[in-house]
């Protein structure tokens, strides 16, 4: 206390420039947008269009929406499945890049390279594959054929749709959460793999009993940024699917691969509702928030368990 | 106190920083302009540097749109937002001018509108400066055409559509085809679907400006017997068309397989003809009308795609004007227009000719007055694109039956009875 307020001018000073950004970048949008999400604002200047407070009507039109509560649904089981194969991935090439490998540094910049393409051109890529080099292949190589059959192509169906945007979401981000894993990795001390060598315990064993305890703490990282990353997921789907192909939920025609935030930023600019994208939003916000919350506090108690 | 001194002190230097780039781009004689024609983009950008040159004002021009991408009204929705709107920018139709009525200026008074016979009008104001003449019906090969031994003067209903793709279709080895028809129903394709063959059931075979039919599916009525021969249209361009472009198939894709000379019809508009260019298709091309009725439909749909309006709330409203006015009356501009964009002139005093073949095709249906009109911009860019596009992917990858299509399609319209 005493050392705060002597140094007190000097810590606001250096602090203001980190707080005025937050709250100009992050609490102030926030604010404002939490109180269009209870308007009927649409940004365009069309005659009579104001910005009414309109409660939480938009709130729930949205939740009777069988497209938004599709998205819901997609997004829950694309994140689900997302976290577990990328951190499957990450684990099995962090595990391969720290052993005994020739060249494991060429391997490590060579996963992690996908992570520095953009997303929006990942995804026109991998859509290039998936429509062309895929079929492609399926007519040059003669068991392979059905790879070729138009019916069989990934993007042109929801459950395969989702199983590509899984693919190329991994092979985007795997390599940035195998850094992680390799440096919790690195931190693990030789004497344990050492003893555990002397006692006889298998390859398997160590890893089991050694390797994952001790990067309990990676995995409470990993967790969180694959969660969050895997339930805001954008621009790979804007560009992989855009949507398609379409599906019947509950009665109507909808897109079966809109994830989330797709939906919001076409309930926005598509359909031109921007207080229900708004509302939608935060409706999205808080579910991440308690989403995160739970994944975080399992995980520390995993933690504790050392 | 001190204390606040500082902290009130270290926020205005940041502050200062952090809204420094706000102002400053208001000097009088600039022009912003919003367009959403990306292909001609190089050529603006060109004509607006050369006019800046010429007049002294400067040129601002900016591109959205494509077949995946932002969309113009979502460029102008963030613009608007952010208080940053151009001074010309671009509507499709009614909806559009609805969306930014207040905003729109009265042009009647403009010497271009003397020239032009379809500029965007409402109540006898004229609002929208007109950016071509565009038109779509179905493009074909002729030369495979010719080879099959269809005549493309008598594809003018179904029946004669069906016989001549089962025809092709029989013929597909000997003509190296892979498909009759190039046609794309993906996600970010709705616009083939929803936009273009949408209009078949909205406007064929109706006189031109004739909006009976439009007005009955506003207030959710459905001719049932209209319905079901469009579907069996839609059907049929969806039978006959090569399954991969047909259901995952990008712009490219589509274009591309009948510029190589893999399909005999393009689903598309005369704007493809930049496109053909630069495939080099060397075969002889043009428009048969969309047989989507089982009585003929003559005619293809020919229309000024979108307008130029200007921003009456602007600073630089005579500037704007100026523009649009020496785009019409300058050579320069019509060298622009119709040279190097390529694009069929919609005034009367420009009497150069586009070089594209489907784009000449469209001028000779017109100059016979067999036209259509474009009705689809009389419902709204979220029915058409989240509500009937699904619609016609799921109808493409036979998720659902023809039947069924008609279903969601008749739900479709009578939801908007609201």
């Amino acid at each position: 206390m005493n050392r705060f307020h002597r140094n007190g001018p000097t810590f606001w000073l250096f602090l203001a420039p980190v707080l005025l950004a937050f709250l100009m970048v992050i609490v102030v949008p926030f604010l404002i947008g939490s109180y269009y999400s209870l308007t009927d604002w649409n940004a365009t200047a069309r005659i009579g269009q104001g910005n009414a407070f309109v409660g939480l009507a938009k709130y729930g039109e949205s939740l009777k929406d069988p497209a938004f509560l599709y998205s819901f649904i997609i997004t829950t089981i694309y994140t689900v499945a997302n976290v577990a194969v990328i951190n499957g991935v990450a684990v099995a090439l962090a595990v391969a890049v720290t052993s005994n490998l020739r060249l494991r540094n060429v391997y490590r910049m060579g996963f992690f390279i996908p992570y520095l393409i953009g997303g929006l051109i990942l995804g026109y890529l991998w859509q290039f594959i998936f429509n062309n080099a895929v079929p492609a292949i399926g007519g040059a190589v003669g068991f392979l054929s059905r790879l070729g059959e138009p019916e069989n192509l990934m993007l042109s169906r929801v459950p395969t749709g989702i199983i590509a945007l899984i693919m190329v979401g991994s092979w985007q981000y795997a390599g940035y959460i195998m850094m992680i894993y390799v440096a919790a990795i690195e931190g693990v001390p030789e004497e344990l793999y050492e003893a555990a060598h002397i006692d006889g315990a298998s390859h398997w064993q160590r890893f089991r009993n050694i390797t994952i305890p001790m990067i309990a703490q990676a995995f409470t990282i990993t967790m969180f940024l694959t969660l969050v990353n895997s339930f805001k997921q954008f621009d790979v789907n804007f560009s992989l699917t855009s949507g398609g192909p379409a599906t019947s939920f509950m009665g109507e025609s909808i897109f079966g691969t809109e994830l989330l935030a797709m939906n919001i930023y076409n309930t926005a600019f598509v359909g031109n509702d921007l207080a229900a994208g708004q509302a939608r939003a935060v409706l999205f916000f808080l579910v991440l928030v308690a989403f995160s919350l739970v994944q975080v506090s399992v995980n520390k108690r995993k933690e504790l368990e050392l | 106190m001190k204390k606040a001194v500082i902290i009130a002190l270290a926020l205005l230097i940041v502050g200062g920083a952090l809204f420094a780039g706000g102002a400053g781009e208001s000097g009088a004689g600039t022009v912003t302009l919003v367009q959403n024609k990306p292909e001609i983009d190089a050529m603006l950008q060109d004509y607006g540097a050369a006019w800046s040159e010429e007049t002294g004002i400067d040129v601002t021009i900016k591109s959205v749109g494509g077949s995946s991408g932002t969309s113009m009204g979502q460029q102008l929705r963030a613009d608007f937002a952010a208080d940053e709107m151009p001074d010309i920018f671009v509507i499709a139709g009614i909806e559009d001018y609805r969306e930014w009525e207040s905003l729109i200026l009265d042009l009647s008074g403009e010497p271009w509108v003397e020239e032009t016979s379809v500029a965007f009008t409402l109540d006898g104001s004229v609002y929208g400066f007109p950016v071509a003449v565009e038109g779509w019906g179905m493009a074909y090969n002729a030369d495979i055409l010719e080879a099959a031994g269809v005549d493309p003067a008598t594809l003018t209903n179904l029946e004669a559509y069906r016989r001549a793709f089962e025809q092709i279709d029989s013929m597909k080895e000997e003509l190296g085809l892979s498909s009759v028809v190039s046609m794309a129903a993906s996600a970010d394709m709705g616009w083939v679907t929803a936009h273009h063959n949408f209009n078949s059931l909205l406007s064929n075979g109706l006189p031109y400006g004739d909006q009976s039919v439009v007005n009955e599916l506003l207030a959710g009525q459905v001719d049932q017997q209209r319905l079901r021969e469009y579907a069996d249209w839609v059907e049929l361009l969806f039978t006959y068309a090569d399954p991969g472009i047909l259901t995952t198939g990008n712009y490219d894709a589509q274009v591309g397989a009948f510029a190589t000379g893999q399909a005999a019809f393009l689903h598309q508009g005369n704007w493809v003809d930049p496109n053909m260019d630069a495939a080099n298709a060397g075969f002889e091309m043009g428009f048969a009308p969309h047989g989507s009725m089982n009585s003929d439909t003559d005619g293809i749909f020919v229309s000024a795609p979108s307008f130029y309006v200007i921003n009456s709330e602007s600073e630089n409203i005579e500037a704007a004007k100026q523009f649009l006015n020496d785009m019409v009356f300058t050579a320069a501009g019509q060298r622009f227009m119709v040279d190097e964009a390529g694009m069929i002139p919609a005034y009367a005093n420009v009497e150069r000719n586009p070089k594209g073949q489907l784009s000449r095709s469209v001028q000779s249906w017109a100059a016979e007055g067999k036209v259509y009109s474009w009705n689809q911009y009389n419902f709204s860019g979220e029915f058409r694109d989240q509500t009937l596009a699904p619609i016609y992917n799921q109808f493409a990858t036979g998720r659902i039956s023809k039947d069924q299509f008609i279903q969601s399609m008749t739900a479709a319209f009578e939801s908007l009875r609201g």
